[in-house]
């Protein structure tokens, strides 16, 4: 087989492209002068590197405060929104899957119309609602929103998972005597967990990330991570530690996708076809 | 309480203007092994998904033991259905896939370790009970859906196509044990396939659908060799079809004018009269061919046509050969003994002769 | 009569009330409240005025035009780099062996992992106007001048009209990537890129490379083969890949934002602006709605057009569009 290297060579220099700027966020933890953010001081001499942006971090230094809070307010906002889209995601999927009328078209138009909308339209949309009802914003508008834009990714995923499988196993259940409720414990909901895991890890992501349409109905004073980061001024003497977080959070990602891979890899195979 | 056991009452499907069940009316008795037999779409799996309770019939109602089911939900119907992709719980064992119902039922523990146990060393496959849906092979997800189907001891067991998905040995070996199966337990059970050498060799009685109507209801035997309308003579096995009128009437036996084609006599088992038309239909098995005619004295109650060979096909268990015979094409089968030793050895495009007696001959209406 | 479990209308209404309700007033409400302003003036103090329809006529303003252009034309940019970019990658994936291929697959989307914001930051860091990036760039200016200066006249004046080239003279101190339109391009490239690859790969893992090879032996160079034969047959995920891209890119605000300065103001930037900024909720609802038309218009045109393909094989781009969106991360 003869082997093109226009195009190999294309995909080497693209993920370098991809992979620099990673590279840059680790660098940029060790960097000991977090305002020029160079490795090297006004002589062109290598400075070192170090870890006092980690132990920062990790002794809560006032100066990383701010950035300590708005992470764990993101934490917990992505946490919620995780929880509720799951549930809001899941009985989406279900009714979707198993209902076919014109109910479910108009169902499906909402869920599947936010997955194709800029998520600004999103931010302003919602915080044009929250002005319409006069709601001051704040915690629960960032939660309201980030659920708003995971219930369809969850929603998606798991009926990606329902359609792998054969619809025959829940009338089986149904006619060996079950009814919904036991249905849906004892066979859907073992069956779609991988699906509700994988949607619940994606929106988590997203939801942490968010910063577009948290930046519309944050309120004032209430940032997230995301926010927090992009208000940063050009100059902060913290950048370090910004992306001393960052590295801990790409860090903990991976061990988090490993750890998922390697349980995707455990599961029964599907049923479906041979 | 054996007769009336399960009954269909004028029940209909419709779905959109498509009528899949027709006014169907059905008895079948307790402990029977009853088969629907039809072409694909002809209604089979929607007969018995209303049944089974997962579609509701649009008239008619439908009753079990005298009791009303008509409108009960699938979960309160001691019916339990063998899915034609066995539909076993990929997230359980085999053991926890067959003790669901016993579970659900909330049986004692021991009762339900002894049932599990019990019907797991009937399939055979107590060795396997730990293993996942997904470790196991065809005819093992096979065996464990009619389990997980039998073990809370259901009224009826409904069976969907359940030997498609096997292929021919493993499906021949199921076969078997399937009767053994029915008569270890002694529940009725309703089968549905399109292959009519399942049907005929399990069934007490086969129900034949076509276009969601029951063409014909009786045993094996009797829908082979007396087929009650031309549909049934053309699904079930092979034949050969001879449109005409009957033109005299001789004690039991008649004769019939085929357009272009020498008189046949036939056995008058309809009590037509004289210008009637018919359908004769002749199976292939029941015809000879040979290079020269029948002895004399038996020609003269025998049809005998000399014709032409036009193909041949060895199938092994028996040579199929076409010949025509005033542009009629009849196909005939001839088993073989003594195959290659055998002087007459018929090639293509000899001269034979095609024959076969009057009683072989069965009437169905005409075209 | 009893219910069946599994046709019941109460258990559909059960659970299809809470995503319904929940979606219906987060998202299809707001987006009729936002229609609705448009019909509204503004007031000083940053409310939301009476009916009228002053709104819409001051979107003439030539402020605007300009900007909704600037944007489809960025995006477009931003499309095509990414498309052109993808197309060779996806092809080099799609003839891995399967171990390497996943490997690969998943390292395109393993940079998604880290923060959006960061990644960005980490970018305006490297576009400092000491960074060799910053020199890289001074060096094309003065390339593409040389070459702008060699072309006829009319096509000067059509490069400068629809802005894709400018009349002024260059200057070092004025010319930096950072706060450019070219540093939106470049990161946006970037941010996008993966999104672009993803699809065209999923095409090009079924497109039958037997084919390239009959080609070859047929007497096709490599490249001709690569253009006649293989983007034919990955036409669908070329649809997904551009959708996938040029969506997120009519929509973005922090790239231009936190690269683009003064420079490149988008629309998402301008209905920030106008919404947090100066109070202007009618115009911003406006721009909102202006942008969601530049969103359909494509989308449109693309469901259009797999109408046109056979039901099959759409219905597998539908739920295989749906799997790529849904395994799309970062900002859109
Ligand atoms: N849910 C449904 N909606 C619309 N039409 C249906 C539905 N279920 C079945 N049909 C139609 O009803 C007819 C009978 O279908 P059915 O499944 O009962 O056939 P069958 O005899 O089981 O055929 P096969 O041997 O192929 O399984 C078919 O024409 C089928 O297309
Ligand atoms: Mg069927």
């Amino acid at each position: 087989m003869k082997k093109s290297y226009f195009s190999s060579i294309t995909l080497a220099l693209v993920l370098a492209f991809l992979y620099v700027p990673i590279l840059l966020v680790v660098a940029y933890g060790f960097v000991p002068n977090g305002v020029s953010m160079s490795y090297f001081d006004a002589n062109g001499a290598f400075t070192g590197f170090t870890g006092k942006w980690y132990a920062q971090i990790f002794t809560g230094h006032y100066s990383v405060k701010s950035l300590m809070q708005s992470f764990w307010l993101s934490l917990t906002i992505a946490g919620l929104a995780t929880l509720v889209s799951c549930v809001l995601g899941t009985t989406s999927a279900l009714a979707l899957h198993r209902w076919k009328d014109r109910l479910q078209s108009i169902h499906y138009a909402l869920v599947y119309t936010p997955l194709i909308m800029p998520d600004i339209l999103i931010g302003i949309s919602l915080l044009m609602l929250f002005v319409a009802a006069n709601v001051e914003c704040g915690f629960w508008t960032i939660l309201i929103a980030h659920v708003t834009f995971c219930v369809s990714y969850v929603a998606m995923t798991v009926l990606a998972r329902l359609q792998d499988f054969d619809d025959r196993i829940v009338e089986a259940a149904y006619d060996l005597g079950a009814g919904p409720w036991y249905t849906f414990f004892h066979v859907e909901l073992p069956i779609l967990l991988p699906g509700i895991i994988a949607g619940g890890l994606l929106a988590f992501t997203l939801s942490i990330d968010d910063v577009v349409i948290t930046s519309f109905v944050n309120g004032a004073g209430t940032n997230t991570f995301p926010t927090y980061v992009s208000s940063m001024t050009k100059h902060s003497r913290n950048l370090p530690s910004v992306f001393a977080l960052s590295t801990l959070m790409l860090v903990f990602t991976c061990i988090l996708a490993g750890l998922s891979k390697f349980i995707s890899r455990k599961q029964p195979q599907k049923t479906k076809g041979k | 309480m054996s007769k009336d056991f399960l009954v269909f009452d004028h029940v209909t499907k419709r779905f959109g203007a498509l009528t899949a069940v027709d006014n169907v009316s059905l008895t079948i008795n307790k402990g029977e092994f009853f088969s629907l037999l039809g072409p694909s779409g002809c209604g089979k799996t929607t007969l018995l998904r209303m049944l089974g309770g997962f579609e509701r019939p649009d008239s008619g109602r439908i009753y079990l033991e005298g009791k009303d089911i008509t409108d009960l939900p699938p979960n309160e119907r001691r019916i339990h259905t063998v899915f034609q992709n066995y539909a076993l719980f990929p997230t359980m064992t085999v053991w926890d896939n067959i003790a669901f119902s016993l579970k659900l039922a909330k049986k004692p523990k021991a009762e339900i370790e002894e049932a599990v146990d019990g019907i797991l060393e009937m399939i055979q496959l107590s060795d396997q009970a730990w293993k996942y849906p997904s470790q196991l092979s065809g005819g093992q997800k096979q065996r464990v859906a009619i389990a997980r189907a039998l073990v809370d001891r259901p009224q009826v067991l409904l069976l969907d196509e359940p030997l498609a998905a096997l292929d021919l040995k493993l499906r021949q070996h199921m076969l078997i044990e399937l009767d053994a199966i029915h008569d270890q337990v002694g529940i009725t059970f309703l089968y549905v396939t399109h292959d009519q050498g399942e049907a005929m060799s399990l069934s007490d009685r086969i129900a034949v659908v076509n276009k969601g109507k029951i063409e014909q209801l009786d045993g094996p035997a009797k829908i082979y060799e007396a087929p009650a309308t031309r549909f049934v003579a053309s699904f079930i096995g092979d034949t050969n079809f001879f449109e005409g009128e009957i033109s005299s009437i001789d004690g039991d036996y008649c004769l019939i004018d085929v357009d272009g084609f020498p008189q046949i006599k036939a056995f008058n088992d309809k009590n037509l009269a004289v210008g009637q038309r018919v359908s004769l239909s002749v199976r292939p098995e029941k015809i000879r061919v040979t290079l020269n005619p029948p002895l004399p004295e038996k020609g003269a109650s025998i049809n005998v046509f000399p014709s032409k060979v036009k193909d041949i096909v060895y199938q092994g268990v028996y040579t199929k050969y076409w010949a025509t015979s005033s542009n009629i094409l009849i196909s005939a089968l001839k088993p073989h003994s003594r195959f290659l030793l055998d002087q007459e050895t018929i090639t293509w495009n000899d001269e034979v002769f095609v024959w076969w007696h009057p009683d072989d001959g069965y009437m169905v209406e005409a075209k | 009569m009893k219910e069946n479990p599994l046709r019941s209308k109460r258990a559909e209404a059960a659970v299809t009330l809470p995503s319904f309700v929940w979606l219906a007033l987060f998202f299809a409400v707001p987006a009729f409240i936002v229609l609705a302003f448009t019909f509204h003036g503004h007031t000083a103090n940053g409310g939301v005025g009476e009916w009228s329809l002053s709104t819409w006529r001051e979107l003439v303003d030539p402020d605007y035009p300009a900007i909704v252009w600037n944007t489809l034309r960025i995006s477009f940019e931003v499309t095509l780099w990414c498309i052109i970019l993808a197309l060779p990658c996806a092809y080099a994936i799609a003839r891995m062996n399967k171990r390497w291929r996943a490997i690969v697959a998943g390292s395109i989307m393993l940079p998604f992992w880290t923060s959006f914001v960061v990644r960005v930051f980490a970018w305006k860091t490297m576009l400092h106007p000491d960074g060799w990036l910053q020199t890289c760039y001074f060096s094309w200016l003065k390339v593409s001048d040389w070459l702008f200066d060699w072309l006829p006249g009319f096509m000067q004046r059509f490069l400068v009209w629809a802005g894709f080239a400018s009349n002024a003279p260059l200057d070092a101190a004025s010319s930096t990537i950072l706060d450019s339109e070219a540093a939106v391009v470049l990161v946006s490239v970037y941010s996008f890129l993966p999104f672009a690859i993803m699809p065209i790969y999923t095409a090009a893992e079924k497109f039958d490379f037997s084919l390239l090879e009959a080609a070859r032996d047929l007497g096709a160079k490599g490249f001709y083969a690569f253009r006649k034969i293989f983007v034919p047959g990955i036409r669908q995920g070329i649809v997904s890949a551009v959708l996938m891209v040029f969506i997120p890119a009519i929509g973005s605000y922090v790239i231009p934002q936190m690269l683009g300065g003064t420079n490149c103001v988008l629309i998402g930037n301008k209905i920030f602006m106008r919404a947090m900024q100066n109070r202007n909720i009618p115009h911003a609802s406006a721009l909102a709605t202006l942008m969601a038309v530049s969103v359909l218009v494509p989308l449109g045109m693309a469901m259009y057009w797999k109408k046109r393909q056979n039901a099959r094989t759409s219905r597998r781009l539908e739920r295989e569009t749906a799997r790529m969106i849904v395994g799309r991360g970062g900002e859109a």
